[in-house]
């Protein structure tokens, strides 16, 4: 029997052709981007096969953007190249990151299957969709054959209740689930979310899903309702349809349920985003570097939040803050409103949007024992720099409060 | 590989939680082989693992502990090992992305519990697959599950490409 709604995806998915335990499944969207499509180039050369279908994917430059080294420009030139020859149409470089980018195209709607090369693909589960990434070499599969195999899950529901409290964002609610459920705690689950008073805005939802994978599941998704629905209208300027409800109540292996109004802000120590205490038993920590960016945190309302604690004030003397909107669209936006003013005024540093400073692959690389707070998603050993840096995680607002002092800072007492 | 092929080599044991950025760190991404190679020894520096070099015409069994292989899906990581030599892996689980890219390239990973517990760096063991059985030295024998059908099917073919090229000429038939 399947279980929940990612469940019933697969079984929309496929025409029950079955290998032991996986299914082949259709897939509707690929997500590619730089480094992992340049992997499969010499691979996709020798096989000599066409993509199936080159309208139902996209490729970003993101990770090398721009490239900061000859051979991360060699291979964005390969990627190009790849994408003028097969007459790829959805390619945008330096525009994004690949999850944000995904999300604003008018491709995903709810109940789609999508795969990535890139883990954080389940960020697309926002949308209702069955979204999750693979290596490099299934996606080739997929390029060619349309397909994947995939067992179903087990699901979990995560009923969210209670009202968001104004200093609780998507990064404090995920950092709760993984420090109470451990790093490997949703292996090859699906972690399904019922926002129940509808108080988790989208950018929240986005990082939600975002970090699924740190606790090792297959994917998480939010059940489509009306700021999924309000969502979708602002971004196509037409209504699309929502999940059918299926006739059944979805099945779920177990339940979690949340109560928002109880939350605090939380922090995810080194070297594990399931490593979490709240922010106030850490405070007093001094900080060398705040990052505020990437595909969990460098969203417009991450930015906004964040803004709104430093407008009018100056960052504490010897931090360094780094901010890199997730997208141009983002970035256009946050200028319009405002905010990147402000935190520019507050001392910190715009950078573009880029994969760069979270996969410590250019720029803000950090030097032995120099100590980071980021709204990324990962803080595993050496993986920003140094492999004696330190990286905590925590949301937006937590990283304003901390520029602002110098040290771990809970945001409720700068609000 | 010849998955009905016994193994012997030499155990590399790790603990829980072993991801790819420290398998094979985000910096040390290439499409040189030379350097995807490097990045593993880096990798283990970081674990503060040397890898003895001289043993890489030897076989190496990686055993690990639990969600091996969790984080980023660079199959950079699953590469590099199979560059190094590495052709099986036991763990008491995997991270499911990684999971995938080891049978993809052609590297057999077998989920075991027991093992992790009874083996020390450095220590023979041989691997039996037709009877899903595992010996280490001077130990009593230790089975596995057996290996998915359809996971079986793509290791037989030696990856994920091998398989997709027999599936096509089926087709074609």
């Amino acid at each position: 029997m399947s279980k929940g709604l990612s469940g019933a995806i697969i079984e929309q998915h496929t025409d029950g052709k079955k290998e032991g335990a996986y299914l082949e499944v259709s897939v509707d969207f690929v997500l590619l981007h730089d480094p992992l499509l340049a992997l499969i180039l010499p691979d996709l050369k020798e096989l000599g096969k066409e993509i199936l279908n080159k309208e139902k994917i996209l490729v970003t430059v993101d990770h090398f953007a721009p490239p900061s080294t000859i051979e991360r420009a060699d291979m964005v030139k390969q990627v190009l190249s790849f994408v003028e020859e097969k007459q790829i149409h959805n390619c945008l470089v330096y525009q994004g990151i690949c999850h944000q980018l995904l999300v604003e195209g008018k491709w995903l709607k709810p109940g789609m299957l999508v795969i990535g090369t890139d883990s954080h693909t389940t960020t697309a589960g926002a949308l209702g969709c069955l979204a999750t990434g693979m290596g490099s070499t299934d996606i080739l599969y997929i390029l060619i054959t349309g397909k994947t195999w995939l067992t179903p899950p087990d699901a979990i529901r995560v009923d969210l209740a209670g009202q968001l409290p104004p200093y609780i964002m998507g990064k404090d609610i995920i950092l709760d689930i993984l420090g109470s459920n451990g790093e490997g705690g949703f292996l090859y689950q699906a972690m399904e979310f019922y926002d129940r008073n509808m108080s988790v805005s989208m950018d929240d939802r986005f990082a939600i899903c975002n970090m699924v994978v740190e606790g090792g599941a297959k994917n998480g998704l939010f059940s489509p309702d009306e700021i999924t629905r309000a969502y979708l209208q602002k971004r196509d300027g037409k209504a699309k349809s929502l999940l059918e409800k299926t006739e059944k109540e979805p099945v779920y292996d177990s339940k979690i349920e949340i109560d928002l109004s109880q939350l605090s802000p939380n922090l995810a120590l080194p070297h594990s985003p399931a490593n979490v205490c709240p922010v106030g038993d850490a405070a007093n920590e001094k900080i060398n570097q705040i990052f505020i960016g990437s595909c969990t945190g460098g969203r417009l309302r991450d930015l906004e939040l964040a803004a709104g604690v430093l407008k009018g004030k100056k960052i504490a003397k010897g931090v360094r803050l780094l901010v890199t909107p997730a997208s141009q669209d983002i970035y256009i936006k946050a200028i319009e409103l405002g905010y990147l003013q402000a935190l520019l005024d507050a001392g910190g540093t715009i950078l573009n949007p880029s994969c760069g400073l979270c996969g410590g692959i250019d720029k803000g690389i950090l030097a032995a024992d120099e100590i980071c707070l980021s709204t990324s998603n990962r803080n595993f050993q050496g993986r920003m720099g140094d492999p004696n840096s330190l990286v905590y995680l925590a949301s937006p607002l937590t990283a304003a409060a901390t520029a602002l002092r110098g040290y771990i800072t809970d945001p409720r007492e700068v609000m | 590989m010849n998955i009905n092929k016994d193994i012997s080599g030499r155990v590399w044991l790790l603990g829980d939680h072993v991801n790819t950025d420290l398998i094979h760190p985000p910096s040390c991404f290439s499409l040189d082989e030379d350097k995807m190679k490097n990045g593993l020894l880096v990798g283990m520096e970081r674990l503060e693992r040397k890898m003895d070099q001289t043993a890489s015409s030897e076989s190496l069994v990686i055993v690990a502990g639990e969600n091996y292989g969790c984080g980023s899906s660079r199959e950079t990581s699953v590469r590099a090992l199979f560059a190094f030599g590495v052709k099986v892996i036991v763990a008491k689980s995997f991270a499911r992305i990684f999971y995938r890219s080891l049978v993809n390239r052609g590297i057999v990973p077998i989920v075991c519990e027991e093992l992790h517990d009874k083996v020390s760096d450095g220590d023979l063991i041989h691997i039996i697959f037709d009877k899903q059985s595992i010996i280490p030295a001077n130990k009593n024998h230790i089975s596995f599950p057996p290996l998915d059908p359809h996971i079986k099917k793509i290791l037989e073919c030696g990856g994920l490409i091998p398989y997709l090229k027999m599936e096509q000429d089926h087709f074609i038939l």
